[in-house]
């Protein structure tokens, strides 16, 4: 396949596994987050982590949309679909997230209209369709979906459609990246930055992470050669005794990102004071709520929600797994309790999420590693 | 083209986006289609006018980047 078959190639990956080995100082340990669900999905997927030495951790972020969304926002999203006459729409993964009160699934069997799209715009379209109802958009994501959810909000003001709203739980990036450097439970070396985020806001909003804490973050590509190079380009940084950001994806990302899906964003959207985490907890100015510009379409204003903070179930430890302090496999209920057809925790249900991606693939990593000793 | 349902997870929550060709264009939309030939509808408002042939990245319905060199 054209742009993809030339970043899996395996020969490629062992010379450039073999260059970022030669670049690692004898006996230091480095520790670098990739920051993006979809990067640790590959990682995982194509076993990245076999092609570098074992002075090479690759410690996953917090940056899987679903995977962050609080037990009681799910819980919010149950309350809107009870009300009358309403149809709840939402992503795909969004459908089996556990809330308080189970998922937008059970919510379903239950009787509620949660229906599964692919793009806002096809919400948009249920509510042209459905006069008679009305259309809520369960909005997540980081920035490479909210101009998505920003775009739809302009359509329907311009169409005047107001049988239409959003619910938005839209976070940003920067200031869940901020947490974890704050946090004291972490010590990394390095970042591998969001590739399609960084499409869209750019590389210059990590500068502060080089300026200030002095450490290398480079904005990668979804492929394996483009991980492996991203850690190649960091390792280099460290040898040159250089902490910048730098931009691998160069083939997507512009240093500057997309300025009119920025606009639209600052039109459409407003910075919330705060907004509770999954496992990080409550981040100021760190999610997005409509402008009082387009209050209109905002479901928190039109219905009755509960806004009830839910503890996450004792045994999970998506938290942990979040904040990169705990590997998904030394999770308690990993496994066991916790599957991908049985998730306790948001972690086990996307595929993007660390203990999913971890579940999927990652055993077939550790049984390369047990033939490796057995030979 | 770029179900939800598909395995191995959901493309849209997985902040996944599609490289597409544009074929035809619609007033804002364009239809587009990928490396395998699907076709799919975006919105294009992000990035400007576009024509047959240019080469978007699209996410969740929405192209939010045009490719160059790719």
């Amino acid at each position: 396949m054209r742009f993809v078959d030339e970043f899996r190639d395996p020969e490629l990956a062992e010379v450039l596994g073999r260059e970022i080995a030669a670049l690692c100082e004898p006996g230091r340990h480095y520790k670098v987050m990739e920051v993006c669900g979809g990067h640790t999905h590959t990682i995982y997927r194509y076993g990245v982590q076999d092609h570098l030495p074992e002075s090479i951790e690759l410690v996953h972020g917090p940056g899987c949309p679903v995977c962050v969304i609080p037990m009681g926002r799910v819980d919010d999203g149950i309350a809107i679909a009870e009300q009358d006459g309403v149809i709840l729409t939402c992503f795909g993964d969004m459908m089996r997230v556990p809330g308080g009160r189970g998922s937008f699934l059970d919510a379903n069997a239950r009787g509620a209209d949660i229906r599964m799209v692919y793009s806002p715009l096809d919400a948009l379209r249920i509510a042209r369709a459905n006069p008679d109802r009305q259309v809520v958009f369960y909005a997540i994501g980081f920035e490479t979906t909210a101009p998505s959810t920003a775009l739809t909000v302009l359509r329907a003001k311009q169409e005047g459609i107001s049988n239409f709203s959003v619910f938005c739980n839209h976070v940003t990036i920067i200031p869940a990246i901020k947490a974890i450097l704050d946090s004291p439970d972490l010590r990394l070396d390095a970042f591998i930055g969001p590739g399609h985020v960084s499409t869209v806001i750019g590389c210059r909003p990590y500068e502060w992470i080089s300026r200030d804490f002095g450490m290398p973050l480079v904005c990668a590509g979804f492929e394996p050669l483009d991980l492996l190079q991203s850690v190649y380009m960091i390792m280099k940084q460290f040898t040159e005794g250089r902490a910048e950001v730098e931009n691998q994806y160069g083939r997507v990302v512009q240093y500057d990102g997309n300025p009119v899906a920025l606009k639209v964003l600052a039109d459409v959207f407003a910075l919330r004071p705060f907004f509770e985490w999954r496992g990080l907890g409550s981040i100021a100015h760190s999610a997005l709520q409509l402008s009082p510009r387009y209050a209109d379409f905002d479901a928190e204003l039109r219905y009755d929600i509960p806004g009830v903070r839910v503890a996450d179930p004792k045994a999970c430890q998506c938290g942990e797994v979040l904040k990169g302090v705990l590997k998904p496999w030394e999770c308690k209920v990993f496994g066991t309790a916790c599957t991908p057809e049985t998730p306790i925790g948001t972690c086990m249900v996307s595929s993007e999420g660390a203990c999913a991606a971890y579940y999927n693939y990652g055993q077939y990593a550790k049984q390369r590693l047990t033939l490796e000793v057995l030979r | 083209m770029t179900s939800c349902s598909s395995e191995p997870g959901c493309i849209t929550c997985g902040d996944v986006a599609v490289p597409l060709t544009v074929l035809a264009v619609d007033g804002p939309d364009a239809t587009c289609a990928d490396e395998q030939g699907r076709h799919e509808v975006i919105a294009t408002e992000l990035v400007g006018n576009v024509v047959p042939g240019d080469r978007l990245l699209a996410h969740a319905g929405v192209a939010i980047e045009r490719l160059t060199g790719v």
